[in-house]
């Protein structure tokens, strides 16, 4: 399984920054105001090519992991320019290895919206983040709304041969793990979504 | 940027009903069987929105078309195929509905878009 991720995403490094730099655009302000609670020890969840660190509040200690080998070659020029100090690590998220209550705040920019059994991979987040800590998701989610949701859903097997799902429900994925979701901001529609969590 | 963008979306709005409404008014002609058209017609919807919106959604945004686009090709190709199955109408009335048929329906989503972006919990 991870394995076939890998590969997908491996591939999908070579057209990822054109695919969504509209997309950089438009949430990137979101982003940052999100990013604003990072505190203390941080990781990065599905770090891509590196887009985001730009973002990021400076003089943080980041770790920043992705699946792909060939997205971190790409990020790295970006995490050496930033502002703080940022290590990349090449890693499933599904099994990080990392010690328990190692990080004070996990970041995740559409991540779980490709781990391909995402309530494992925020079981592992609940593991590695401290009691006292915070999990800021920037994520897309499955609709409420009903044509959309029977769009999403039409889409995803589609979709997911080249990229993301479109209809994970990662709030009751966020539960099921073991998260309290403390604040929930609606970014486009019900479906992007700037999520404030901790261990509940 | 935000505004070149939110212009855009209208943009393919209206192209996504083109390339939903044209390939749709050459195969469905009145005497088609109004369901079956209707089935025709959201496939085509659907393959047209599917095709454009890959392109699209990386230039503008790919929920923002993804939303608009899906809505568009699926229930406004029911229509199209809906109304060529019952009536007679010229090329420029195709394209003209089209268009505003594909504005209409972004200008909904943006409405939307602005009742549901705030803050929803905590």
């Amino acid at each position: 399984m991870a394995q076939g991720s890998r590969s997908k995403w491996d591939r999908a490094s070579r057209v990822y920054d054109l695919a969504t730099q509209s997309d950089e655009w438009r949430y990137g302000p979101a982003k940052r105001r999100l990013f604003e609670g990072m505190r203390g020890r941080c990781l990065m969840l599905a770090a891509g090519t590196g887009g985001d660190f730009g973002l990021f509040p400076p003089g943080l200690r980041i770790t920043a992991i992705d699946i792909s080998g060939r997205m971190l070659g790409r990020a790295a020029p970006f995490a050496r320019a930033y502002a703080g100090r940022l290590d990349l690590a090449q890693m499933d998220a599904q099994a990080l290895a990392f010690a328990d209550a190692r990080f004070d705040t996990i970041v995740s920019v559409c991540t779980f919206c490709s781990v391909p059994d995402p309530v494992r991979g925020l079981r592992e987040l609940h593991r590695v983040l401290a009691p006292s800590g915070r999990l800021l998701a920037f994520e897309h989610v499955r609709s409420h709304l009903g044509p959309i949701a029977v769009m999403q859903d039409l889409l995803t097997p589609l979709m997911r041969r080249v990229g993301p799902d479109l209809n994970r429900d990662t709030l009751g994925n966020m539960a099921r793990a073991g998260f309290r979701v403390l604040r929930e901001h609606n970014v486009y529609l019900d479906v992007v979504k700037a999520i404030e969590a901790v261990p509940g | 940027m935000k505004r070149f963008l939110t212009l855009a979306e209208y943009g393919a709005g209206a192209l996504v009903a083109l390339a939903t409404a044209i390939p749709i008014h050459a195969l469905v002609h009145p005497g088609w069987d109004v369901a079956l058209a209707m089935l025709v017609g959201g496939v085509i919807g659907m393959a047209s929105h599917a095709l454009l919106g890959s392109v699209l959604g990386a230039l503008i945004g790919m929920f923002q078309v993804m939303v608009a686009g899906s809505l568009i090709g699926m229930y406004g190709g029911m229509f199209f195929a809906m109304r060529d199955a019952m009536q007679a109408v010229s090329w420029t009335q195709t394209n003209a509905v089209a268009i505003v048929f594909g504005v209409v329906v972004v200008a909904g989503v943006q409405l939307y878009d602005r009742a549901l972006r705030s803050r929803v919990g905590g």
